[in-house]
């Protein structure tokens, strides 16, 4: 392959293989493109000293530690993004919330009057003593394990200032306001199995939303 | 124009092999390809980055998608001494590097849900370093700018970091010093392609340039950097 003086360019910018050799060939005779073609290699040599490596056992952790943090952030954000959106912190959710218990105890009342008359005290959804018993044993002790998870959970909403924590507070006592409500309607009818329902379903978001309080990382 | 004032010995060093030109054996690992020297795009074949671009890129791209830190820790280990190299390089000193690659993994599992496969999952990650490291040396020299302001104890200064030693520690300094002047495409087109080992193909990807776009920098920034360490050289030989 013949290679010029004017070739020398277009190969120092994309020259192939076969065409460096042939410029290679050329310079020996060409003191020009001698000149060019070593400084153009020098050049590369000197660049190639400037890659470093080092070592650096601390930086793994380091950025192990942070992908993680931010993951745990991201899920909290979406939570409270979650919480957010439902306004646990407005008035309405509230409202909403003592409108339901509402509805429900009434509804309760409802279904419960008509039973009445049948003169079954048995019949339907209301429960025999020894049931009633039974649920009442469980019930006690739910509400002692939901209280050992409050009180583990306590300093977490105590200290925290978080909008989350906040919102996981005012949730706590909205549902302490209705399990009193439901526990006063169930002593007055113990036999309601409505009312023992919704007592639980009371209880079990109480226990959920403690366990998200627990999980939720301290800020 | 007579020869740049570059030391000749490294010359010596240079071994033509059957991949291309190298500084040392062509057997030894992607560490030795960095010291290729041209023509390497038609030759050399696989480059560091494409070689470590296994078949289980996008596997490794889907595991971090999924927020498994074990990918993420692959990934680390497949590319972060390449990224902190060049971060290095465009950054001036080690800890800022670190700091940078610490970045772009978050910046990286921050937008990994956008990451369409368009690109490799490595050239998407150097894109990201890049960026990161602009960044990153914007926000320095907005401290600086604001501690200027404030009277500064000498001793906290900064100071230039000294790199490893070296053959030619002085060469190095002008080396980089010229690399900086550059602007900032050849700057980069540069550190990836001669530094770093990358291939057109890859800086093309990481800038979302063309090839060819790529080539013209690179001979557009040795051409500078040409003139920018010949240049006092030569006016110290006239002056003699």
């Amino acid at each position: 392959m013949n290679i010029a003086c004017n070739d020398r360019e277009r190969i120092l910018v994309d020259g192939t293989a076969e065409e460096w050799a042939a410029l290679e060939a050329h310079a020996d005779d060409c003191a020009a493109c001698r000149d060019e073609v070593a400084a153009w290699r020098n050049l590369s040599v000197a660049a190639s000293e400037l890659h470093e490596q080092w070592d650096s056992p601390a930086l793994w952790p380091r950025i192990e530690r942070a992908l993680a943090g931010q993951s745990a952030s991201t899920r909290a954000l979406w939570l409270e993004r979650l919480l957010g959106s439902w306004n646990l912190t407005s008035l309405r959710w509230q409202t909403a919330a003592a409108a339901l218990l509402l509805i429900a105890i009434t509804g309760a009342a409802v279904w419960v009057v008509p039973h009445r008359n049948t003169g079954d005290p048995f019949a339907g959804s209301l429960l025999k003593d020894r049931t009633v018993r039974n649920v009442e044993k469980a019930e006690v002790a739910y509400e002692e394990a939901i209280d050992k998870l409050d009180a583990q959970a306590r300093p977490q909403l105590e200290n925290a200032s978080t909008p989350l924590m906040s919102s996981y507070r005012e949730k706590l006592q909205v549902l302490d306001s209705a399990i009193t409500d439901l526990k006063l309607q169930a002593g007055v009818n113990p036999a309601n199995g409505h009312l023992r329902r919704q007592l639980l379903a009371m209880y079990q978001e109480k226990q959920d939303t403690l366990e998200e309080v627990l999980e939720a990382k301290p800020q | 124009m007579g020869a740049m004032g570059l030391a000749l010995p490294w010359e010596a060093r240079i071994t033509q092999g059957p991949g291309g030109l190298y500084l040392q054996a062509p057997n030894e690992n992607c560490s030795a390809q960095r010291g290729r020297v041209e023509p390497t795009e038609t030759t050399t074949g696989v480059s560091c980055v494409a070689a470590q671009l296994s078949p289980d890129d996008s596997a490794l791209a889907s595991a971090c998608q999924a927020g498994d830190l074990r990918a993420f820790e692959r990934l680390y280990h497949l590319h972060g001494s390449r990224m902190k190299s060049m971060a290095r390089n465009l950054l001036g000193t080690t800890s800022d590097a670190e700091d940078a690659v610490q970045d772009t993994f978050l910046k990286i599992q921050r937008s990994i849900a956008t990451f369409r496969g368009q690109s490799s999952f490595a050239t998407w990650s150097f894109r990201i370093l890049i960026n990161t490291c602009y960044d990153l040396r914007r926000s320095r020299m907005r401290k600086k700018e604001v501690s200027q302001d404030e009277p500064v104890a000498p001793e906290a200064a900064p100071r230039p970091e000294p790199r490893a030693p070296a053959a030619h520690p002085s060469l190095k300094l002008a080396l980089e010093r010229a690399v900086s002047q550059l602007t900032r495409h050849q700057r980069e087109v540069f550190l990836m392609y001669e530094v770093e080992g990358m291939r057109h193909a890859e800086i093309a990807a990481v800038l979302e340039i063309s090839e060819t776009a790529s080539k013209n920098t690179l001979f557009q920034a040795k051409k500078n950097l040409r003139q920018m360490l010949e240049a006092p050289r030569s006016s110290a030989a006239e002056a003699r």
